[in-house]
């Protein structure tokens, strides 16, 4: 809903950029001074941001509420885990694209079926398509290592470079390049004319109907799209995590990025970062403290943002800040 | 030549007949009002022309090409443009927005992904000449929840003619309006291009007679009589339903 608003010229780059310029500066500098379990922590946070932003094009612009956006990020995790299994593969450049191309043509696939329902119907579809995915992980064998259920032994990428091998930071960086980079290409559809009319379908899907735009191809792209930057978030997660489970491809696991939406800000761009943030640091810090409460802490946090931060944490900081950011004297004309 | 050809048109809905075997016709640059009590089936009528309703039965025709089955952002590209009765705009986009995505519906690049729409040049000296007109520029970042009712009214049949349309359906355009701004929304029509075919459905008697060329009433379903505003007001057949007893008033459902 902001997207038109920054063009009008009433604040300057500096008000405007410095929250993102801080925000990089600390995701660039803070893992230098963490150890192994921070750093991977920090990339846990990358990953489901990315998997919440891919996830907030559909449920927060679009309007659709999808139930079964793990299928795309499992779909991801799974293709990097089987080539590394069957195929001895763990070179990033083949299994990395290899990845995001299963995701997206599930992606596609689901959304034919998907889309000819709406609504709450909608929900219950791509519920079921997920489930579909996770248990056929369940059930075949090929699908899972010897004697499990899920898949392990995988391990960071081999990026190709002779000498040069990924460990947990430079992993990290690979992350966050990504996440940067997807940062850019998901901002820039967002402010698109294609952006723009994802919102107007949220807003009102007879309307756009009736000024010109066939709304179903418009939200079959979305749901495409979305499922391409989920599947790259379950890339990315199976070489952090070293294993995949049907737990990936199913409802535990798409609840997360809706929760992660919500908390931080349904609809706003970097909303969902924020949400993933907040999610995977309170996750942490309260297992520590309470293995095994420490869903209620979370459950908690989410009642407290519903009730006093509706439109998500993320939104409300952003409000602050513009409220209480000092004057630089901002580049008005 | 006809801008559009209504053929046996019949929509059921259950054991309803909402439009029952209706057939008219339009020229190029007309002026039609469709009148009827409620539940007379003019709605239902838009919605078929719009194509958010596909009838039972029958034709629908569009300067020549058959249009009955067609999916209404089709019908937008070949140049319809609608006013609903209940305000369609998008309450929490903002007027700019609003105006943006009318604009751009029938634009080739109303589906560009990865370039921002800032950069559309032409697509924003458009809008700002239309909210200019409306002096609406100034409450162009405001969210069209904002407006008053009058002013989403006048912007919502703005941006109709903003789509360049070759024809313009009204639905209700002076509903819940003040004498004042309902002659002002009359202004606009009158002043409409000549070009620009324009069916009006209205409860409004000084609107339609105001502006239609010629009158269509419909009752139940079909079509009672159609002429000149002045034919139309000495037919019997129409006294008798809009003045005559009063129970021959339906309130059974909505137009």
């Amino acid at each position: 809903m902001e997207t038109i608003k920054h063009d009008n010229g009433q604040d300057g780059w500096i008000s405007h950029g410095l929250p993102y310029l801080l925000g990089i500066l600390v995701l660039l500098v803070t893992p230098l001074f963490l150890d192994t379990y921070g750093q991977g922590l920090m990339t846990r946070f990358l990953i489901f941001g990315l998997f919440a932003m891919s996830f907030n094009i559909v449920f927060g612009y679009a309007g659709l509420m999808s139930l079964g956006h793990a299928a795309f990020f499992g779909a991801g995790g799974y293709t990097v885990a089987l080539l590394k299994l069957h195929y001895e593969v763990d070179l990033f450049w083949i299994s990395a694209p290899l990845g995001i191309l299963v995701a997206t043509v599930i992606a596609a696939l689901f959304a034919i079926i998907a889309l000819r329902a709406s609504g709450i119907y909608f929900l219950l579809v791509t519920f079921a398509l997920g489930q579909m995915l996770y248990s056929l992980a369940w059930n075949v064998k090929w699908l899972n290592s010897k004697g499990m259920q899920g898949i392990t032994g995988i391990t960071l990428p081999d990026l190709g470079i002779a000498g040069f091998t990924l460990e947990t930071l430079s992993f990290y960086y690979l992350v966050l390049i990504i996440f940067l980079l997807s940062c850019v290409l998901l901002y820039r559809l967002i402010i698109s004319p294609f952006g723009l009319a994802l919102e107007g379908i949220r807003e009102g899907e007879p309307r756009m109907e009736a000024v010109g735009y066939n709304t179903w191809f418009l939200k079959y792209a979305a749901f495409v799209v979305s499922g391409s930057f989920a599947g790259l978030a379950g890339v990315l997660f199976a070489y952090y995590n070293f294993f995949v489970s049907p737990n990936h491809l199913g409802i535990a696991t798409s609840f997360l990025p809706m929760v992660m939406v919500i908390m931080g800000g349904l609809g706003s761009f970097l909303g969902p970062v924020v949400g993933a943030a907040v999610f995977i640091f309170v996750e942490n810090f309260a297992s520590i403290l309470s293995p095994q409460r420490w869903p209620l802490v979370l459950g908690t946090l989410f009642v407290l943002t519903i009730m006093f931060a509706r439109d998500g944490i993320g939104v409300y900081l952003w409000r602050l800040w513009t409220k209480w950011r000092p004057d630089f004297g901002s580049a008005k004309n | 030549m006809e801008a559009l050809r209504i053929n046996k048109l019949s929509k059921r809905f259950g054991g309803v007949n909402a439009i029952n075997d209706v057939s008219f016709a339009v020229d190029i640059g007309e002026r039609l009002a469709i009148i009827g009590p409620n539940g007379a089936g003019k709605t239902t009528m838009f919605n078929l022309i719009n194509g958010q309703l596909s009838p039972t039965t029958g034709k629908i025709h569009f300067f020549g090409q058959d249009v009955t089955f067609l999916p209404p952002h089709r019908r937008a590209h070949l140049g319809q443009a609608r006013a609903f009765q209940v305000i369609s705009l998008l309450q929490k986009l903002t007027v700019l927005q609003n105006t943006l995505l009318t604009i751009n519906g029938t634009k080739p690049h109303r589906f560009a992904m990865f370039r921002p729409i800032r950069k559309f040049k032409d697509l924003f000296e458009k809008a700002a000449n239309a909210l200019e007109g409306l002096d609406l520029w100034e409450k162009r970042n405001e969210p069209v929840s904002n407006l008053a009712y009058g002013e989403q009214r006048k912007l919502e049949i703005s941006l109709g003619l903003s789509m360049d349309p070759k024809l313009l359906l009204l639905d209700e355009p002076s509903a819940g309006l003040t004498k004042e701004e309902g002659t002002e929304i009359i202004g606009i029509i009158k002043d409409l291009d000549p070009a620009i075919t324009v069916v009006i459905v209205d409860h409004d008697m000084d609107m339609v007679f105001e502006v239609a060329q010629r009158i269509l009433v419909l009752h139940y379903g079909q079509v009672i009589a159609d002429g000149d505003p002045g034919q139309i007001q000495k037919n019997q057949k129409v006294k008798e339903i809009y003045m005559g007893t009063e129970d021959s008033f339906d309130y059974a459902g909505t137009a």
